[in-house]
């Protein structure tokens, strides 16, 4: 078998050799996400704050006295382009660690890469309970997002509480993001309220801006209360035509969306005809209607707008800060940027974020990111709706 | 099921349908007289809708600034319609129809990522305009004005391009022209007029029901490709190039599409994707279209 062997050592030398020269250089961290098509409205700001984080950390020093350096590259929201992106980014370009993907289609599809080639990933906004389970979990898969369980058991703790409320319709996107949110607050619903009944569930596809039929036949059910997890567009079309037929009046506005309906760049283009009450959340309500805004997060907003060159920013921006400061918090806690041990030391690993320290389980690497939830309301601040009062909720906090 | 159950139900199958009418009306025409199978014509919608808001959002406070975006989007669309039509498309008509898909796809390609320039990623929403901004409340019905108004503008849309064709004498010039091109051409018909003022026309009705979508949907990149998706399986139920049938067709489509969410809401598109592979196994040239000889 020598034969084989020697070839082989000296691939792996000729592989190595150019490793060993860069290890003065920047570190390199692949990130693959949409900048083009629809999706590019969450990819953009993402990369966004996933810059802001280098330049952050960069101009304290870096990471053990080296620099961050990001290769963004656009996924076009496509698994097999993501693949193809995660992989040239490897064996081209030398990254060390990967971060970024949007969609739950992308990020187990690069995970996958991740564990071929040990290398670091960490998903910021990929939701599916699948990218991490039993069958999927390996020591190099970190999901910085929030998961479908937390939103799903978080609408579930909210709409326990509303008031009158025995009967309850669903309506999500029919693929594997909205039936995991669904099975996750039914769950939650029928431990919470046993005596609540879900009287109708709607499934339309995504993307689909034609909601009329399925609004009219949710109401033909006359559920009390609605939970929702339509999302960015989807959510805009279905609220410009649920308000006039009526369907908000006839659930008294009592609806819970756990698809980020309270992001600022959904607020603004609904303006004042978003449906006031309901109850929506956000990683990042940006603009706070009450006290409770931590001075951290107001300054990153500011950078955040500042960045993108608008007003308000985004509430997306986070989610990419989070995850690179999540990587650079591994490397310094291994002392290395070798990947078995910055592995090691990201499971269980605490880190700070602009919103306050989140937390990789050592087992299932999900963080115990929850969002923030409150109702709907107008501000005489801004010519459109924000969250009152937001509230975190995170069923499942780890334990630190 | 109770009455006003089935009336609700259908009336949202008949907005839903009148949409899909307005939109698949210009892709129909132009395929019946032309034979391309403009798969930018999606594009075209989503420009028209970008164009409405942007003159709406020049003309704030929103009101019946409305009316005057409608029109000058599928005026826009309309003129953007005729310089791709003069300029580019009419040099592949000699050509495989190969050709002209692959044409139409590039632009597909390139007026998407000139929106994506121009209007940016961001979700842009157009209020209805406060005339229509209501609705009729029956016992179990409600019928929002807009709504109304989409299923009135369906019809007259078709009434119109019916007239149009089979009483004008444009209208004979085209039917000559979708029979056989180089007869007309050598009977000394001006094929190439003919053809610029029928992809304007289409162009125009596509901006124009893009415009007329932004009250109920949201304006994303990316809405093109979900449209035209729709567009055609709509004539393919009604037959290409059959202009009625792109009626029915769209029709069919509303109520299939709006029963089978109220009888089987775990597939929601199940029941269009059925009728569809029913159609093409039992006419395969559409329910009101004609069997290519």
């Amino acid at each position: 078998m020598e034969f084989r062997f020697l070839p082989a050592a000296a691939m792996a030398v000729g592989l190595l050799a150019p490793l060993a020269a860069q290890a003065k250089g920047p570190i390199k961290i692949g990130f693959p996400i949409p900048l083009s098509g629809p999706t590019a409205v969450y990819g953009e700001p993402i990369l966004k704050g996933a810059e802001l984080a280098v330049a952050d950390i960069n101009a304290h020093g870096g990471v053990l006295g080296r620099k961050l350096e990001l290769l963004p590259r656009d996924s076009k929201a496509n698994p097999a382009e993501a693949v193809r992106l995660a992989r040239e980014l490897i064996v081209k370009n030398g990254v060390q660690f990967l971060a970024g993907t949007l969609t739950s289609a992308e990020a187990p599809a690069v995970s996958t890469i991740a564990k071929e080639n040990h290398i670091v990933f960490v998903a910021p906004s990929a939701k599916i309970v699948a990218l991490t389970d039993k069958a999927n979990i390996h020591p190099y898969i970190f999901r910085a997002a929030s998961n479908t369980t937390i939103e799903g058991e978080a609408g579930a703790l909210i709409m326990s509480k509303m008031k009158g409320v025995h009967t309850i319709a669903t309506i999500a996107p029919d693929y594997a993001y909205g039936h995991d949110a669904i099975t996750a607050f039914i769950t939650a619903m029928k431990r919470l309220r046993p005596d609540i009944k879900i009287v109708d569930q709607q499934w339309p596809r995504l993307g689909q801006a034609n909601f009329t039929p399925f609004i009219t036949a949710q109401m033909s059910k006359h559920p009390d209360a609605v939970y929702c997890d339509l999302f960015a567009g989807d959510f805009i079309s279905f609220v410009k035509q649920a308000t006039p037929l009526g369907y908000f009046k006839a659930i008294h506005n009592r609806l819970a969306d756990g698809g980020e309906a309270g992001s600022v760049d959904v607020t603004r283009a609904l303006g004042n005809t978003y449906p006031l009450g309901i109850w929506v959340n956000a990683y990042d309500p940006v603009l706070w209607d009450g006290p409770n805004q931590p001075p951290a997060e107001r300054a990153f907003d500011e950078k955040v707008a500042k960045a993108m060159k608008d007003k308000y920013g985004s509430s997306w921006a986070i989610q990419g800060y989070v995850t690179i400061s999540a990587i650079a918090q591994g490397i310094r806690a291994a002392g290395s940027t070798n990947e078995a041990a910055v592995s090691k030391a990201m499971a269980g690993m605490t880190y700070p974020t602009p919103l306050g320290p989140r937390t990789f389980d050592a087992t299932t690497h999900n963080a115990d990111a929850g969002e923030y939830w409150g109702p709907a309301v107008r501000s005489p601040k801004f010519p459109f709706a924000v969250i009152q009062d937001p509230t975190y909720y995170n069923p499942q906090p780890a334990g630190h | 099921m109770t009455v006003s159950l089935i009336a609700a139900q259908f009336l949202s199958g008949l907005t839903t349908a009148m949409f899909l009418f307005l939109i698949a009306s210009g892709l129909s025409l132009v395929f019946g007289v032309m034979r391309v199978l403009n798969f930018a014509h999606g594009s075209f919608y989503m420009i028209g809708a970008y164009m409405a808001w942007q003159v709406v959002h020049w003309m704030r406070p929103e009101g019946e600034s409305f009316w005057l975006a409608v029109l000058a989007a599928g005026a826009g669309v309309a003129v953007l319609g005729g310089v791709v039509e003069r300029l580019l498309l009419r040099h592949l008509y000699g050509l495989e129809e190969l050709y002209q898909l692959l044409f139409t796809y590039a632009l597909v390609l390139i007026l998407g990522d000139a929106a994506k320039f121009i209007w940016g990623t961001g979700q842009l929403s157009v209020r209805p305009p406060p005339v229509l901004d209501g609705q009729f409340v029956f016992p179990g019905v409600t019928l929002p004005y807009y709504n109304l108004f989409i299923m009135l503008i369906g019809p007259a849309i078709a009434i119109a391009g019916w007239l149009v064709l089979s009483r004008s004498s444009a209208g004979r010039l085209l039917r000559a022209a979708s029979y056989d091109r180089e007869m007309l051409s050598a009977l000394g018909g001006n094929v190439g007029l003919l053809y610029t003022g029928m992809f304007v026309a289409s162009s125009f009705l596509a901006g124009l029901a893009g415009a007329l979508i932004t009250p109920m949907e949201s304006i994303v990149p990316g809405m093109d490709v979900q449209v035209i998706v729709q567009a055609f399986i709509v004539i393919v139920i009604g037959g290409l190039g059959s202009f009625w049938g792109t009626f029915w067709g769209a029709v069919i489509y509303g109520q299939a599409l709006s029963f089978g969410i109220l009888i089987f809401p775990e597939f929601s598109l199940f029941s269009v994707f059925a009728l569809m592979a029913a159609v093409l196994m039992i006419r395969p040239w559409g329910l009101f279209g004609r069997p290519i000889r």
